[in-house]
C-alpha cells in the first residue's frame, strides 16, 4: 500500500510539476497597472476636474471648512456660477486661482479671513485641478492645459494625491525650515478651527485648554489620526479635520507642536 | 479598530523614521498585509480552495440524487449503496468547505477593509439569506446522510430521495448568491460609478448583472464533472488499497461511473463557455480582447494543453476498460484511428496563433505567424478539432456500451449504419464551416460555431435515442469483468482529476484577471501594491500550491472514508467474511488479479 | 516469418517508427517539403516543434498501454536490453550513450549565444478603450469610420491612396501585400493587408488606433521596442488617417470587422 500511495504522490506532483512547468516556460506577460492619471500636455478639462474633485475632498482638505454652512461660503454646486461676478473686473478663472492663492485680497462679505494659502500644501497643477473643479460646480471649465506651468513641480505633478503611497511625496508640504510651534500652528492652518489665545476660531476644541489635559500621545494621533478619537463636545464637528497632517509636517515639526499643546511652552 | 492598531504602530516608529511614519499616518490603510504569500496570494488561496471544496460538495449531491433514484426505480441496490457511499464523502468535504469560507471572509475582511466594507454594504441582505440557505443546506444533508438506513422502504425512501433534492435546490441558490458577488465585480451595473455610494445601489440590480446568469450555469454543469472527476479519484484510490475481489470490482465500477459522468457533463460544458465569452463581450469589448487576445492570449494555449489531456485521458480509461468486457475485442482495432483523431485535435487546438520564437525563426515565417501553421491558430480550427474530438469521445463511449451487447432486433444492421452515417455527416457538417469560416467575415464566422455544436449535439442524441430502440432485449457476450482493470487505468482517473481541478484553477485564474486592476471592473480600482495581474507563470505556481493543499486535504477526507468503514466490515469476523465470499460467488463474473 | 516483418509487427518498433516519422514530418515536411511543392510555408518553431512532439510521446505511450498484450510486449525489448546477458555491449553503449546525449542537449539550451531569447509578441493586443489624438480624447470602443457615412466614398478613396502612396507603401508595398522595397530590412516584418489574418480581422477603430500610435504606442505585450512602424499621428490629420484606413482595406478586398453589440446601430 506504501508504494501505491507512493506512486499516486508521484502522479499528482508529476502532473502539477508538468503544467506549471510549461506554464513558466513561455514568456511571462503580466498585465501592469497603468500608470496614475498624470497632468500632462494633453490633459481634458474633465480629467482635470475629475482630479480637483479627489484634491477637494482628500488632500486639499477643503471639506473642512466649506460645506460646513458658517465657517466658509458652499461651493459644491455654485461656485462655478458665482465666481465671474465676485469681484469686478476680475474673471471667473482669475478670481478662483486668486482666492485658492492669495485668500486675504478678497473675502466675502459675513466670511472670517481664516483661509490659508493653498499652495503651502498643493503644487501649481493641483491647484489649477481645483480651479476646473470649481468652474465645473455649475460654470464652464476654462481651464486649459495652457495655464499650467510646465514646471511646476515638474509638469507632470502626480496628481491624485491623498490616495497615499506613491502621489504623498510630491506634495510640496510646508517649509520643513519651521520649527516655531506657534507659526507651524498659523501655517498649518490649524487656527482656522482651534483657538490659540486670541487668535483662531472655536471650531473644534481650544489649544489653551490642552495643556496639561491630553497626554502627549493623544495629541500626537489626534494630529495624525483625527477620528482616531472625539473630544467630548464636539461629536457634530468629528471627521473635518484633514487626515493629511502626516503628509505635510516633518517629524521635527509634529513633535514641537506636541510639546508644545502637551503643556512644554 | 484596525486603524488605532495601526495608529499605535505608526507612533511607535514615529521619533525613529520621519519618512515612514508620514507614510503610516496618511490615512488608515486600506490594505492589510499576510506574511509570506501576500495580501493577495492569501485571498488567492483562501478563495479557490473553498471554492474547490464548493465545486466538490455542489456536484456530488446532483449525482448522488440521481444515482439513488436510479437505484430505486431501477431496482438495482448497488446504486443505492455507490449513492450512500457518495454522500459519507459530502459530509466531510462540507466541514472543510465551511471551514475554508470562513477562512476567506477573514482573510478578505482583515486584508481589504475597505473593499469588504464596500462589498457588504451593497450585498449585506443576501449575505443574511446566504447564511440562513447554508444553515438549511446542512441540517438537509445530515437528514440525508444519517436517515439513509432508516428511511429505506416505500414512502419513505421517497421522502429520502425528496431531501435529497431539497438539499441539491439550498446549494444551488447559495451558489448564485455566492456567484452574484464575484460577477458583481467583473460586470457591474452599467449606471454603477467610481463616486456612487455603496447605499443607494440596488441589491437586485446588483445580483443580477450581465455575467451573472452565465456563470451560473457554467459553474452549475463544472461542478458536476468535478464531482465525477474527485469521486473517480476516490474511487481509483480505493480500488488501488482494495484487499479483497469484491471491493475491488465496486470501486472499478464506481470509477467508471465518476469517470462517465465527469466525461459526459464535460461535452457540455464549451457550450455554457461559449455563452459567458459572448456576455464578456457584450458587456466590454476590451475585456472581451483582453480575454482572448490580450496577455491572457497564451492561458487558451495552456487550456487547450490541459483539455488534450483530458480528452486523452478519458479515452485512454475507456479503452483500457474494454480490456474486461467480452466481445470488445472486435472494437479493439479502431482504437488506434480514434486515437489519431484525437491527437490531430490535440495538435490542432493547442497550435498557437503566435508563435514563440527566436529571432533566425521570425525572420524565415515573417512574423510570428507561421504561413503554413497559422492556419491552424484562429477559431475556425480550434473548433472544428474540438467538435471533432468531442464525437470521438462519445464514439468510445457508445462502443464501449455496445461491447459486450448483440442486438437482436432485425434492422440492427441498418441501424448501425445509419449511426454511422449520423457521425459521418455530423463529422462533415463541423469540417464544412471550419473550412468555409476561412472565407467569411468574422461576425459571420462566430455564428459557424453554434452549427458546427448544433451538428454535433443533434449527432449525439439521435445516435443515443437509435441506440436505446437497438440494444432493446439485446443478448450478452458476457458480464463485464469488474476488477479486471490494471492499476494504470486508475492512476489515470487520478490525472483527470488533477487535470480537472488544475484547470478549475485557471479558468478562474482567468475570470477574476480580466478585470485587471480593478476590484470592481472600472469602478474601484484597486490601488493595493498586488493590482497588476500575474503572468502565467506565478499564476500557475499559485493554482498548484492550491491544488495541493486541496488534494491533500482531500486524501486525508477519503482515507476517513476507508476508516470509518472497517469495523463495519467485519464486525463478528467469520460470519461477515463467509457473507461475503458468498456474494462474491454469486456475481457471474470471475475475478482476476490485475497484472502489474 | 522474416526477421524484418517481426520488428514491423513489434509494437516497440512501431511506435519507435510512428516517432521517427512524425519528427520528420514536422520538421522537414513542413518546412522544406511543402515549400518544394510550392505551399507557402516555413520551418517550424523549436517550441511549436517540441510540443508536437511530446503530444505525439504521450499518445504512442498511451496506444501501447491500452491492451495488456501489446503492453508487455513493448516493454519487452526495454527488459531485455537491461537484463539480458548477451545485450551487454548495447546496455553500456546506450548507459553512456543516453547521458551523453541528455547532457548535450542541455549544453544546447543553456549556450550562450548572440540571438535575442525567443519573445513572445502579440499581433493584435487589446486596444486601450481611449486614446488622446492630438490632444483630443477619442474613444474607441463602438467607434466607425466617419468618412463611411458622409462625403463622397471615391474622394475619401483617392485622398486615402495619396496618403498611402506617400506614407505606406515603402514598407507595405504597392500591392498592400508588405512587400515593400523596404519591407526585408525590418525585422518583423511589415503588416500584409491582403492576408485575413490581420485587417479584416479587426474593426477599423483598431487600424486608426495602430496608425495613429504606430510601434511606439504598442501596449507592452505587443513589445513596442520591436517594431518599425512610426507614430503617423504627428504626421496626418484624423481624417487624412481615416481615408487611408479606408482605401487599405478597399483595395485588399477586406472589410473591417463590425461591432459586436449591433442591435441598434448596426448601418451597414
Amino acid at each position: 500500500m506504501l508504494r501505491t500511495n507512493l506512486t499516486i504522490l508521484l502522479i499528482v506532483i508529476g502532473t502539477l510539476a508538468v503544467y506549471t512547468g510549461v506554464a513558466n516556460m513561455i514568456p511571462q506577460v503580466a498585465s501592469e497597472v497603468p500608470e496614475e492619471t498624470t497632468i500632462g500636455a494633453d490633459v481634458t478639462p474633465d480629467e482635470l476636474a475629475a482630479i480637483g474633485e479627489e484634491l477637494y475632498v482628500g488632500a486639499g482638505g477643503c471639506t473642512a471648512c466649506h460645506g460646513l454652512g458658517t465657517r466658509a461660503p458652499d461651493l459644491v454646486g455654485v461656485s462655478g456660477t458665482t465666481c465671474a461676478t465676485r469681484r469686478e473686473g476680475v474673471g471667473c478663472k482669475e478670481y478662483l486661482y486668486e482666492s485658492l492663492t492669495e485668500p486675504g485680497v478678497f473675502v466675502i462679505d459675513g466670511f472670517q479671513p481664516i483661509m490659508p494659502d493653498m499652495r503651502r500644501i498643493l503644487s501649481e497643477a493641483q491647484i489649477w485641478a481645483l480651479v476646473a473643479f470649481l468652474q465645473n460646480q455649475g460654470g464652464e471649465i476654462t481651464v486649459t492645459a495652457a495655464d499650467i506651468p510646465p514646471e511646476g513641480a515638474g509638469g507632470a505633478a502626480a496628481a491624485a494625491g491623498g490616495t497615499g503611497g506613491t502621489g504623498g511625496a510630491t506634495s510640496p508640504g510646508i517649509d520643513t525650515a519651521v520649527t516655531d510651534p506657534v507659526e507651524l500652528l498659523r501655517a498649518s492652518t490649524c487656527l482656522a478651527c482651534h483657538q490659540l489665545g486670541e487668535e483662531g476660531v472655536a471650531l473644534g476644541p481650544s489649544f489653551d485648554e490642552m495643556a496639561g489635559r491630553q497626554e502627549a500621545e493623544y495629541i500626537r494621533r489626534s494630529i495624525l489620526l483625527p477620528n482616531a478619537d472625539t473630544a467630548g463636545g464636539f461629536e457634530a464637528v468629528a471627521g473635518t479635520m484633514p487626515m493629511n497632517f502626516g503628509d505635510q509636517l516633518s517629524a521635527a515639526q509634529l513633535e514641537a507642536i506636541v510639546r508644545f499643546l502637551a503643556g512644554d511652552r | 479598530m484596525l486603524r488605532a492598531a495601526a495608529g499605535a504602530a505608526g507612533l511607535l516608529l514615529l521619533a525613529l523614521e520621519p519618512g515612514l511614519a508620514q507614510e503610516v499616518m496618511a490615512e488608515a490603510p486600506p490594505y492589510g498585509d499576510f506574511p509570506l504569500v501576500g495580501a493577495r496570494g492569501a485571498v488567492w488561496i483562501a478563495a479557490q480552495v473553498h471554492l474547490m471544496f464548493a465545486a466538490f460538495v455542489l456536484g456530488v449531491p446532483m449525482f448522488a440524487v440521481v444515482v439513488e433514484a436510479i437505484g430505486i426505480f431501477g431496482g438495482d441496490d448497488r446504486y443505492d449503496k455507490l449513492a450512500k457511499e457518495f454522500t459519507r464523502l459530502l459530509v466531510v468535504a462540507y466541514s472543510a468547505t465551511a471551514i475554508w469560507g470562513a477562512i476567506l471572509v477573514f482573510v478578505l475582511a482583515t486584508l481589504y477593509p475597505r473593499f469588504w466594507a464596500y462589498l457588504t454594504t451593497i450585498f449585506a441582505p443576501s449575505m443574511w439569506v446566504y447564511a440562513g440557505l447554508f444553515f438549511l443546506e446542512s441540517f438537509t444533508l445530515y437528514l440525508y446522510y444519517y436517515g439513509w438506513d432508516r428511511w429505506k422502504k416505500g414512502f419513505s425512501k421517497q421522502v429520502h430521495l425528496g431531501l435529497g433534492v431539497a438539499l441539491n435546490v439550498w446549494g444551488t441558490i447559495v451558489m448564485f448568491i455566492a456567484n452574484s458577488w464575484l460577477t458583481f465585480m467583473m460586470s457591474p451595473p452599467g449606471d454603477l460609478a467610481a463616486d456612487t455610494a455603496p447605499q443607494t445601489v440596488r441589491l437586485w440590480s446588483a445580483i443580477a448583472n450581465a455575467t451573472w446568469m452565465p456563470i451560473n450555469i457554467h459553474r452549475l454543469i463544472a461542478n458536476v464533472v468535478f464531482g465525477g472527476a474527485v469521486v473517480g479519484a476516490y474511487a481509483a484510490y480505493r480500488f488501488l488499497a482494495s484487499r479483497t475481489d469484491e471491493e475491488r470490482a465496486h470501486y472499478d465500477w464506481m470509477g467508471y461511473v465518476g469517470n462517465f459522468i465527469a466525461i459526459g457533463a464535460l461535452i457540455v460544458l464549451p457550450f455554457a463557455g461559449y455563452w459567458l465569452g459572448r456576455e464578456i463581450y457584450e458587456f466590454n469589448q476590451q475585456m472581451g480582447i483582453t480575454m482572448m487576445g490580450g496577455f491572457m492570449s497564451w492561458l487558451w494555449i495552456i487550456q487547450a494543453f490541459l483539455i488534450g489531456v483530458l480528452f486523452l485521458t478519458g479515452n485512454y480509461y475507456l479503452w483500457v476498460g474494454m480490456g474486461r468486457i467480452p466481445g470488445a475485442e472486435r472494437f479493439m482495432p479502431y482504437i488506434k484511428w480514434m486515437l489519431l483523431v484525437l491527437v490531430i485535435g490535440t495538435i490542432v487546438w493547442a497550435t498557437p496563433h503566435t508563435m514563440i520564437a527566436n529571432r533566425q525563426e521570425i525572420a524565415a515565417m515573417g512574423g510570428t505567424h507561421h504561413p503554413f501553421l497559422g492556419v491552424l491558430g484562429v477559431m475556425s480550427a480550434k473548433n472544428t478539432a474540438v467538435n471533432l474530438m468531442i464525437l470521438t469521445t462519445f464514439l468510445s463511449f457508445l462502443l464501449y456500451r455496445r461491447a459486450n451487447k448483440q442486438p437482436v432486433v432485425s434492422w440492427a444492421k441498418a441501424g448501425t449504419m445509419m449511426q454511422g452515417a449520423a457521425f459521418v455527416l455530423s463529422a462533415g457538417i463541423v469540417l464544412f464551416y471550419g473550412i468555409y469560416g476561412y472565407f467569411v467575415t468574422a461576425i459571420v464566422r462566430i455564428g459557424f460555431s453554434v452549427y458546427q455544436v448544433l451538428a454535433v449535439l443533434v449527432c449525439i442524441f439521435f445516435v443515443i435515442g437509435l441506440d436505446v430502440f437497438m440494444m432493446r432485449g439485446a443478448t450478452s457476450r458476457g458480464a463485464i469483468r469488474w476488477g479486471q482493470m490494471p492499476a494504470r487505468s486508475q492512476y489515470a482517473l487520478f490525472i483527470l482529476a488533477v487535470t480537472f481541478t488544475w484547470l478549475m484553477g485557471l479558468m478562474g485564474f482567468a475570470r477574476s484577471g480580466i478585470r485587471q486592476h480593478w476590484h470592481v471592473f472600472e469602478v474601484i480600482r484597486d490601488t493595493s501594491p498586488q493590482a497588476f495581474t500575474p503572468a502565467l507563470g506565478p499564476a500557475a505556481t499559485m493554482i498548484s500550491i492550491c491544488v495541493l493543499i486541496f488534494f491533500a486535504l482531500v486524501g486525508f477526507i477519503f482515507w476517513l472514508g476507508g476508516l470509518a468503514e472497517k469495523p463495519a466490515a467485519s464486525p463478528v469476523g467469520v460470519s461477515a467474511s463467509s457473507e461475503m465470499d458468498l456474494r462474491a460467488g454469486a456475481e457471474p463474473a470471475h475475478y482476476v488479479r490485475p497484472e502489474e | 516469418m522474416s526477421r524484418e516483418s517481426s520488428y514491423l509487427r513489434h509494437p516497440f518498433w512501431q511506435a519507435l517508427a510512428v516517432l521517427v516519422g512524425s519528427y520528420l514530418l514536422f520538421k522537414f515536411g513542413i518546412g522544406y517539403l511543402l515549400p518544394a511543392i510550392g505551399v507557402h510555408s516555413a520551418p517550424v518553431p523549436s517550441s511549436v516543434l517540441l510540443q508536437y512532439m511530446l503530444t505525439v510521446v504521450v499518445a504512442l505511450l498511451l496506444y501501447v498501454s491500452t491492451s495488456e498484450d501489446r503492453w508487455t510486449r513493448f516493454k519487452e525489448p526495454l527488459r531485455q536490453v537491461l537484463v539480458d546477458p548477451d545485450k551487454r555491449v548495447l546496455r553500456v553503449a546506450l548507459l553512456v550513450a543516453l547521458p551523453l546525449l541528455v547532457g548535450f542537449l542541455t549544453y544546447g539550451r543553456v549556450r550562450a549565444d548572440v540571438g535575442a531569447p525567443p519573445s513572445l509578441r502579440s499581433i493584435h493586443p487589446a486596444p486601450p478603450n481611449q486614446i488622446t489624438f492630438r490632444g483630443e480624447p477619442i474613444s474607441l470602443t463602438g467607434l466607425e469610420n466617419p468618412l463611411r457615412e458622409h462625403g463622397s466614398f471615391e474622394e475619401h478613396l483617392a485622398a486615402g491612396s495619396t496618403v498611402y502612396v506617400q506614407n505606406c507603401m515603402p514598407c507595405h508595398g504597392d500591392r498592400l501585400d508588405g512587400e515593400g522595397p523596404a519591407t526585408h530590412a525590418l525585422n518583423p516584418v511589415p503588416a500584409n493587408f491582403t492576408d485575413n489574418g490581420t485587417i479584416s480581422q479587426l474593426t477599423e477603430s483598431y487600424v486608426f488606433w495602430r496608425i495613429a500610435k504606430g510601434g511606439p504606442g504598442l501596449p507592452v505585450e505587443g513589445a513596442p521596442w520591436n517594431s518599425a512602424m512610426p507614430a503617423w499621428e504627428d504626421l496626418l490629420t484624423a481624417d487624412e488617417i481615416w481615408a487611408v484606413t479606408l482605401f487599405i482595406y478597399e483595395r485588399s478586398g477586406s472589410t473591417p470587422r463590425t461591432w459586436e453589440e449591433s442591435n441598434e446601430g448596426e448601418g451597414h
